[in-house]
């Protein structure tokens, strides 16, 4: 496991208490898991993806992570309609762990409100839930 | 984590950074940075280390130590002798299991039992209450004071011999136990574990000295395994886990031991263990057991459902409770599923390679309707969704050593006919590639293969003339005082053959009476076992007939043929012991310092103690002369009846003064293959020694009808013809043949050392006294290497030395000089061909020289040459 200074949170990304982040781009909202949420699971072995055109509100479950020894369920931070899916992580679930927020990115999402993504924390403020959570 | 305890080795953990976490009542590694994909290919690659000090350790000990255990264990703790280990249930009166542990008998007198560590206080309060009964049983706890990690994996073995410095490692046998030193430590060690790898040891010492231990065993490249890939790797071996396959299932409900596939290992039934808490109930489960495999359901209440192990087809991971279906119907729950890693491999057979690349695979274990078979396909459910699977018999298999093979699950293939027609084009086809492989093997190829030996033209010749292809069936018949009757008309010939040929070989041997008859030196065994059974029992008839009571031999692994092994021929001839409830062989002990020698003075002991009925010398792998004589003398000095029969198969070739004669050392009974050392053809003899007025007489009259109409009924006339003459040529060369022989062997043998290889034996007599030569290459490099001297046209054989777990495991290459030798190689020959081996060996290609060196040696020597046969030997090339 990692100690927490060595959890990588870039500022440029919104968090959530879920262990999700998010990335606005021009409109849309990538989403994927955090570094502490990767290093918690441990070598994530399968990942389940939804639908393309599939809607989900705020908080409900998108997709499921499987590592070798859990499952663990992805909560969507904000309310939308899925537009593009990560489909290398069917082949390679492991980019979860290697680049979480990169090549491990799960869901691309139009959000039904443009400025949701205002709701969510900072990078300081994850860390320090994440303290808190420690 | 609050009151939990801490091993001996937490400090450890913590600096390697592992995730610890709460097991057992203990701080233990889940995983360590690396992460339990890389922890479990790194045990499946080289060697993972384990702190497994959580576990249970009870010290049982005290006169009523036996009879306890044998109470509160299913498994029979009576087999166990010193030096052994047995996996064993804890059973309660209904027949699930209380829990799941293994008994070790370091010594004699005391046993170790370890139990899962959350079973621990459960399993002392009920051990506890079971001892009062026994008052002359004492159980003490040493979970805390004994320290027990666990190295797996294929470099373990060599990791661990390279930091003891006192003591041999346990026998390559699975449940062998020894004692050994380590920097000072004194530390127990078992070829135990659970993972599934041939190679793996569990290691118990003081608890202050394991950390010590632990670094030495990380510098030499063990890598730190925590529970999270402990599990993978024991689900990706089928074994169970208590809490999942042992114990309650998913729905609560007791799981029968017998639905365990290592329950039949682990119960016994023997008389000697008496009654055992939950006898009864397991006496159920096992007859359903053995009704369902038959597929007969009439018992299938008791055990409604098995453990099997199950491959997913479909996407996703199944995980323990996930229900499974067959035909949309419920069908039973996973009791333990994920998805682990393992090494992918290409090739096929002993050439199979492993690529360097993983893949990953959902697998699982579940507890499901005992009709269920394997390649039957089921659903499990996943999240709502059902998800095809399909039962398989394992998912990993140990049988190759030192490595364990995936076992994927993949379609049934359909090995498909070859194309009908063109028959003629088959035919040109075979013909040509027969002549191609008889000029390679003959012209080309160096053969040191020391149990085959080509035949001289006379034999070759004379064994597909017309006999080949008749039948002369005899035996004797008392109303003619014990003429030879023959069953078919036109045999007169053959019979003359078959009449000269035992009493030329009789003359070889030295002996009365020979049957030349059974067509293989294995034949020749089991006619000897099948007539010792008919012998034992000749005077009752009508009763179920008794087996061999034991058998002393050599054991398989320090040499002794298959034939003379329980695993062989032997196996329908020697009675099962009730003590171990094993067939009752035990084996001849060999020199500490030269395994490839009897332990005469050791072997008189055994003898003394075990009274075997049958001795059997004799081995595939030898370089001594067996101590008949010996032997013969502690039997007639102890007056112990008994059969001694010498397998000499591999030696029969090299019988008189030179070598061996064994009925002048006083074995009863020769055995043997007469196309080793011996001139051809392939066939078998057996031979003895007793007169007709001797009280044994009987036993070779059953050889004879064990033989004919026991083993054979076409004795293969064609080469029984040969073979008359083979015994001429080696009736009349034995002597300069034999000396060559001998003398070439040792020749290669210290050529060989000479030029840096580590021949095998004890130089002090230049390494052997018969034609074998064992060359140690390097550990499970011995299939290799011998691919690389046939690819440079030297053709020998590997072979697992003594140490060794087995014949992928081999280490060591044996060759013989009897063949070459016939082909007019000597003693400088075979030097200059010790230089082509190790440079074939090392890597260099010589195949053009080896080419070359054999054309010298195309004649075949020690026979008699055409010339002196004029126009006869004309007239048989146009016959044969």
């Amino acid at each position: 496991m990692k100690k927490a200074e060595e959890i990588q949170l870039p500022d440029e990304l919104r968090y959530s208490v879920d262990h999700e982040w998010v990335r606005m781009e021009s409109g849309s909202a990538r989403i994927g898991i955090t570094d502490y949420a990767q290093d918690q699971l441990g070598d994530v072995v399968y990942v389940e993806l939804p639908s393309i055109g599939a809607r989900f509100a705020a908080g409900a479950v998108f997709a499921t992570v499987e590592s070798v020894k859990s499952v663990s369920e992805c909560i969507m931070p904000l309310a939308g309609e899925v537009i593009g899916v990560n489909a290398a992580l069917n082949d390679d679930p492991a980019l979860l762990n290697t680049s979480p927020y990169g090549d491990g990115w799960m869901v691309l999402v139009k959000p039904d409100d443009p400025s949701a993504g205002g709701g969510l924390l900072t990078a300081g403020r994850y860390r320090e839930h994440l303290g808190g959570a420690a | 984590m609050g009151e939990l305890a801490k091993t001996s080795l937490y400090e450890r953990h913590l600096a390697l950074g592992a995730a610890m976490v709460a097991f057992g009542g203990w701080h233990m590694p889940l995983q360590y940075r690396e992460g339990i994909v890389e922890e479990h290919l790194a045990t499946r690659t080289g060697a993972g280390l384990f702190d497994v000090s959580h576990m249970g350790r009870f010290v049982v000990h005290g006169a009523g130590a036996l009879p306890f255990l044998q109470r509160v264990l299913s498994n029979n703790a009576a087999a166990l002798d010193p030096g052994y280990a047995q996996y064993t249930m804890i059973p309660d009166e209904a027949g699930s299991a209380r829990d799941d542990a293994y008994l070790y008998r370091f010594t004699a007198g005391e046993y170790l039992l370890v139990v899962n560590a959350a079973n621990r206080q459960g399993d002392l309060r009920y051990l506890r209450e079971m001892l009062l009964s026994f008052p002359g049983a004492r159980l003490e706890e040493v979970t805390e004071t004994m320290a027990m990690l666990s190295l797996q994996g294929p470099t373990s073995r060599a990791i661990l011999q390279g930091v003891t410095d006192g003591g041999a490692l346990p026998e390559p046998l699975k449940n062998a136990l020894a004692t050994v030193s380590i920097a000072g430590s004194r530390v127990l060690a078992a070829r135990t574990g659970y993972t599934g790898e041939p190679l793996g040891f569990e290691l118990f010492l003081a608890a202050a000295e394991a950390p010590r231990l632990w670094d030495l065993l990380r510098e030499r490249g063990a890598t730190p395994v925590g529970l999270g890939a402990r599990d993978t790797l024991r689900l990706e071996a089928g074994l169970p886990l208590f809490g999942h396959e042992l114990g309650s299932d998913p729905a609560g409900a007791a799981i029968p031991i017998f639905a365990s596939p290592l329950a039949r290992f682990a119960v016994s039934f023997s008389p000697l263990k008496r009654d055992f808490v939950g006898r009864e109930a397991l006496a159920r489960q096992f007859a359903a057991y053995r009704k369902i495999r038959e597929e007969d359901y009439s018992l299938l209440s008791d055990l409604p459902r098995l453990i099997m192990p199950l491959a997913l087809r479909g996407r996703g991971i199944a995980r323990a409770g996930c229900a499974v279906f067959r035909d949309g119907r419920s069908a039973g729950f996973v009791t333990s599923g994920t998805m682990v890693p393992y090494r992918k491999t290409e090739g096929a057979g002993l050439a199979t390679r492993f690529t360097g690349e993983r893949g990953m695979r959902a697998i699982g274990l579940m507890l499901a309707d005992s009709r269920l078979k394997k390649d039957d396909e089921v659903d499990v459910e996943i999240r709502g969704t059902r998800v095809p699977a399909v039962v398989v018999p394992f998912h990993l298999r140990s049988d190759a050593p030192p490595h364990a093979m995936p076992i994927l699950a993949r379609p049934i293939k359909e090995v498909p006919l070859p194309e009908a027609g063109n028959w003629q084009g088959k035919a040109r086809d075979l013909l040509a590639k027969a002549l191609a492989n008889t000029r390679w093997r003959q012209e080309e190829c160096v053969n040191l293969i020391p149990s085959e030996q080509t035949a001289s033209p006379l034999v070759r010749r004379l064994s597909v003339l017309d006999p080949a292809f008749r039948y002369a069936e005899h035996r004797s018949l008392p109303s003619f005082y014990d003429a030879e009757v023959f069953y078919y008309q036109g045999t007169d010939f053959i019979a003359g053959v078959e009449e000269l040929l035992r009493g030329e070989m009789a003359r070889y041997l030295g002996c009365r009476e020979v049957e030349p008859r059974v067509i293989s030196g294995q034949m020749a065994n089991a006619a000897v076992y099948s007539a010792l059974v008919d012998h034992l029992n000749r005077e009752d008839r009508k009763a179920e007939p008794r087996r061999i009571r034991t058998v002393l031999n050599n054991h398989i692994i320090r040499g002794g043929h298959l034939s003379a092994q329980p695993m062989g021929a032997l196996r329908d001839f020697v009675r099962i012991d009730p003590r171990h409830e094993r067939p009752a062989v035990v084996n001849f002990p060999v020199l500490a310092g030269n395994p490839f020698r009897i332990d005469v003075e050791a072997a008189k002991q055994v003898i003394a103690e075990e009274r075997p009925e049958l001795i059997i010398f004799g081995k595939s792998m030898v370089l001594h002369r067996e101590p008949v004589k010996e032997i013969r003398a502690f039997l007639t000095a102890q007056g112990i009846e008994t059969l001694v029969l010498y397998d000499m198969a591999h030696v029969l070739g090299l019988v008189g003064p030179l070598f061996q004669e064994p009925f002048a050392e006083g074995a009863d009974l020769v055995t043997g293959s007469t196309h080793k050392t011996f001139f051809g053809t392939q066939r078998g003899i057996v031979a003895a020694n007793w007169r007709e007025e001797e009280k044994r007489y009987t036993l070779w009259e059953s050889v004879r009808s064990r033989t004919f109409p026991g083993s054979v009924s076409n004795h293969h006339l064609g080469t029984l013809l040969g073979l008359l003459m083979a015994v001429y040529e080696m009736n009349a060369f034995r002597d300069p043949y034999q000396r060559a022989v001998l003398e070439n062997a040792k020749a290669f043998a210290g050529a060989l050392s000479d030029a840096g290889l580590a021949v095998a034996g004890d130089p002090g007599i230049s390494f052997t006294e018969t034609h074998q030569v064992v060359v140690t290459v390097a550990y499970a490099k011995g299939v290799e290497t011998a691919r690389r001297l046939e690819a440079n046209n030297i053709i020998c054989n590997y072979q697992a030395a003594p140490d060794e777990e087995g014949f992928t495991a081999a280490g060591a290459l044996r060759m013989g000089v009897q063949e070459m030798t016939r082909f007019g190689m000597g003693p400088d020959d075979f030097r200059e061909l010790a230089g082509y081996v190790r440079e074939a060996i090392t890597g260099r290609a010589v195949k053009e020289e080896v080419i070359a060196f054999r054309r010298r040696f195309r004649e075949l020597r020690y026979c008699f040459a055409a010339e002196e046969f004029g126009g006869l030997m004309e007239t048989l090339h146009r016959m044969a």
